[in-house]
């Protein structure tokens, strides 16, 4: 999985493109987020649009990480999930959990 | 096939899983979704299974035919039992970081069936039908 970061104004846009599973994605993404954590980064919209689908591993890091936000006093939120993701995010009921958005600007002025 | 307990290797029955969904008639989206099903079969015999021992080993078997798909994968780890898995999708379940994969394999499919094999490990058969709505 690809990913890179965009700061704008105090929300990190993280761009992810390929696949959130077990091994790889889940990963990359907890290596990612948790570095911006560690730089004292609390506000980060997670950008979904490139992502193909991911796997019982990758949605628990999306969880890891919304729990790690909250404890941190920040937050994580999505953006534009691509179909089978957005599937998925309904299947496990998680799109009651995360705030997420289809425009860009919306989500950022959200924070 | 025959696989050591690797997560690497996981990837690999994902794929194989969707070509032979493929065979079977299904059309891609409905092939990806077989595919995420047998990852999480895979996932759990390797990971909760085996415990990612490479000298523990994975069977998975892939049949296509007339009636549709199906995946039987042993382990030969400590066995669970799927019925006492806790529901991600209510209460605190909803934050868990694990314990979504029956979860998906259910969703996915039309059977899932685990069962304890005779001498040490588990068995998943699952199974997905053809439907006019599911051929390419």
């Amino acid at each position: 999985m690809k990913v890179g970061v965009r700061n704008i104004g105090h929300v990190a846009v993280v761009d992810l493109a390929g696949k959130i599973t077990i091994g790889e994605g889940d990963v990359v993404l907890r290596e990612k987020v948790n570095e911006l954590f560690d730089s004292g980064q609390q506000n980060v919209l997670l950008n979904l649009e490139k992502v193909s689908y991911m796997d019982s591993a990758g949605i628990g890091e999306l969880v890891a990480c919304y729990k790690r936000a909250k404890e941190k006093g920040g937050s994580v939120k999505l953006l534009n999930p691509s179909g089978k993701v957005y599937d998925l995010l309904q299947l496990t009921k998680l799109e009651e959990v995360f705030e997420t958005y289809k425009d860009e600007k919306e989500a950022l002025v959200s924070y | 096939m025959v696989l050591s307990s690797e997560v690497r290797l996981i990837d690999l029955i994902h794929t194989a899983a969707e070509k032979v969904a493929n065979l079977a008639g299904f059309d891609d989206d409905a092939a990806l979704n077989i595919g995420i099903a047998v990852r999480e079969g895979a996932i759990n015999a390797i990971v909760h299974g085996n415990g990612q021992d490479s000298k523990l080993e994975v069977c998975v078997m892939l049949t296509a035919d007339d009636e549709g798909f199906s995946a039987h994968i042993t382990d030969e780890g400590a066995g669970f039992d799927p019925d006492a898995t806790p529901d991600p999708t209510e209460g605190d379940g909803l934050l868990m970081a694990s314990g979504r994969g029956l979860l998906l394999m259910r969703a996915f499919v039309d059977e899932v069936v685990y069962s304890r094999r005779e001498k040490r490990g588990m068995e998943v058969t699952m199974t997905k039908r053809r439907t006019e709505e599911t051929k390419e």
